[in-house]
């Protein structure tokens, strides 16, 4: 029969002075689960570990191989030991939390932190009855929005992945705002409960999360947090909650982008921190280095018709108005001083003159009468 | 000669745009031709995606539509990118409903999402479609006794669906500058942890920690340089760093300009003389 070697960190914190691993030869065959439990079964019964559905329904055999968070009852011993080519498995206890025994953690904290988000329904009068007697009916096509973040199961896959938790230690962890999300898309939950968690959600660390989808990876039931994070995000500033550097980042995205088909750098720190000097010092930083400085990105052809599919979009889901088109002006009229001609000419030429990137900007203000 | 269509995003134009002349250029010696899909726009960065997804989604049917007209398909080399780009697309083909809806809207420029290009990374572009075989025999001038970090980035291995290698034990890095003669380093602290590129302008302080865990860990194990197929990871890497209250002064290469480098490609031309953090190895 094929064997595995398991490293397994042991630790009891009332008899060890130190953590230490202890090696042990499992078949291969079954899930990760499997193998513990038949170390408890039949080499070492003084191993705690949490388990209990064996069917990833429950959520608490979550813990790491190699560093990477897995849930023990859905990873085959098989794919294990493919991956890590025959090296050893270490088996550590999740991330982040502190141990209780062996591979068993205290999960009170992030517990804690969730609740601080409000992750339940505060009802809307106006839709919930009050009269016990009625009910509150969903539709299905209104379950459509939450219906993947109800399936968390408090795994804490997540919060063992996650890089804002690495460091942050305000930050709420990823399934808590999965979490408070669902019941944003709620439409029995009330408006005001919805603001109030828009503004717990950034004091509890909704900019410091790194978009690295580490949560969506190990996630052993298809939520996707980050993704829940940036819907967030996007209700934050919708609401007005436009001070911090986050917010004006996305302005910046959604303003640049429709004007010229990009974003732009030499502007994203006066624009994100109020730093004047940047544009300044990046100017004069690339000058020195021979490297042509664009005021502008390279106007796309197709910029016309792109906008209109942006602004299309845009309508559709009634956030036209989130454009900023005294902006989106101020950046034609920067573009047409630049150039002494409007955006629309300097597409066509771009066309015309454009094949390589190299000079590019140079050859336009010289083509049209910029300086 | 292989064909491919380059999708250049922000970081092959404007200041940036001597990277794709470099790019091209490295391309040649291993027969690849890259054609850059001019036409195309930022991919959204993954933050027009907190705006909304679905114009996130209608951005890059539009972008990889551009690819389709040219019967090409489409290599990405920055992670993000390729991540948008690769997600949108896996929404697109899964979705009819959603990609009806933008195909009626990109009529208007005479564009359709067909679905018929493959999005390529750099990493699995040079593994599927160019193979090591042919990249070791480009090179000119073995990176012999250069200790390279192998750093990947997140968005080339997360979510698991767009990955283009073994998300937990990814080895294509690692062959890669192997095959460029490398000595590779992939056992150091920070090896998994964020760039924090996308972060800079969200929460700096992010930023900061982690390039003292991948670059503290870098410097630990001795190697000279650390290597990343992604331009983000690697502005954030080489600019970033300046922002340091004790920069470990580690210095970093986008994949790219190293083996223009290993293929002969002088130094000042392959991009690698004109670090913040000077690349002081020969």
């Amino acid at each position: 029969m094929e064997t595995a070697v398991l490293q397994v960190f042991r630790y009891d914190p009332e008899k060890d002075q130190a953590p230490y691993y202890k090696e042990y030869e499992v078949p291969v065959e079954g899930t990760l689960l499997n193998a513990l439990l038949y170390i408890k079964d039949n080499l070492d019964p003084t191993l705690a570990f949490r388990a209990f559905c064996r069917s990833e329904v429950c959520g608490s055999c979550s813990m790491r191989v190699n560093g990477k968070t897995k849930l023990a009852c859905k990873t085959p011993m098989k794919e294990l030991v493919e991956t890590w080519k025959g090296k050893p498995l270490r088996i550590d206890p999740l991330n982040h939390l502190k141990v209780i025994k062996d591979l068993v953690v205290d999960i009170d904290k992030p517990i804690e932190k969730m609740k601080t988000l409000i992750p339940w329904l505060v009802p809307d009068p106006r839709v919930v009855p009050t009269d016990p007697t009625h009910e509150s009916i969903v539709y299905p096509e209104e379950m459509e929005a939450y219906k993947d973040q109800i399936n968390c199961m408090l795994c804490f896959s997540c919060y063992s992945a996650c890089e804002a938790v690495a460091d942050n230690e305000r930050y709420r962890g990823p399934f808590a705002f999965s979490k408070a999300y669902r019941f944003q898309v709620d439409k029995r939950d009330i408006e005001t409960a919805k603001e109030k968690r828009i503004r717990y959600a950034i004091s509890g660390g909704l900019w410091s999360c790194v978009q690295c989808q580490k949560c969506l990876y190990v996630c052993p039931k298809g939520v996707k947090p980050a993704e829940d994070i940036q819907n967030l995000r996007g209700q934050a500033v919708k609401k007005g909650f436009t001070d911090k550097p986050g917010a004006k980042k996305l302005k910046h995205f959604i303003d640049w982008i429709y004007a010229t088909g990009q974003i732009n750098r030499l502007y994203l720190p006066e624009e994100v921190y109020g730093n004047r000097e940047a544009k300044e010092k990046l100017t004069k930083a690339y000058t020195q280095m021979g490297v042509e400085v664009w005021e502008v990105p390279k106007p796309t052809k197709g910029l016309m018709k792109f906008r209109d599919l942006y602004l299309e979009i845009l309508s559709r889901e009634d956030k036209a108005l989130d454009i900023d088109f005294s902006h989106v002006r101020r950046i034609d009229k920067m573009v047409s001083d630049i150039f002494k001609a409007d955006i629309c000419t300097i597409v066509d030429k771009v066309h015309e003159e454009g094949k390589s990137s190299k000079g590019l900007i140079s050859k336009l203000k010289s083509l049209l009468g910029g300086k | 000669m292989v064909k491919v269509g380059f999708y250049q995003g922000c970081c092959f134009q404007g200041q940036d745009a001597h990277m794709f002349e470099t790019m091209k250029e490295m391309f040649k010696k291993i027969d690849v031709e890259v054609v850059l899909l001019e036409e195309t726009t930022c991919c959204g960065g993954n933050t027009i995606d907190e705006e909304n997804r679905k114009l996130s989604y209608a951005i890059n049917a539009r972008n990889i539509a551009l690819a389709e007209k040219e019967g090409l398909d489409m290599l990405v080399s920055c992670n993000t990118c390729y991540m948008v780009i690769a997600k949108a697309k896996r929404a697109l083909d899964t979705n009819k409903k959603l990609r009806d809806e933008i195909n009626e809207l990109l009529k208007e420029e005479g564009l359709e999402y067909k679905g018929t290009s493959r999005i390529y990374h750099l990493l699995d572009f040079f593994r599927d479609v160019v193979g090591y075989e042919k990249i070791k025999k480009a090179v000119k001038r073995p990176l012999k006794g250069w200790k390279v970090a192998a750093y990947y980035g997140c968005h080339v291995l997360y979510p698991k669906e767009i990955a283009v290698d073994n998300s937990d034990n990814p080895s294509s890095l690692q062959e890669l500058l192997k095959a460029l003669g490398a000595e590779v380093i992939d056992e150091y602290e920070g090896k998994d942890t964020c760039c924090g590129y996308h972060s800079f302008y969200t929460d700096k302080s992010m930023t900061l920690k982690k390039l003292n865990r991948i670059l503290g860990g870098v410097k630990k194990v001795g190697a000279d340089i650390v290597a990343t197929p992604c331009p983000l990871c690697f502005k954030s890497f080489d600019i970033y760093q300046t922002n340091m209250e004790n920069p470990p002064k580690v210095p970093s290469s986008f994949l790219p300009e190293i083996m223009a480098y290993a293929f002969g490609i002088d130094k000042e031309k392959s991009g690698l003389a004109h670090h913040l953090i000077k690349v002081e190895k020969e």
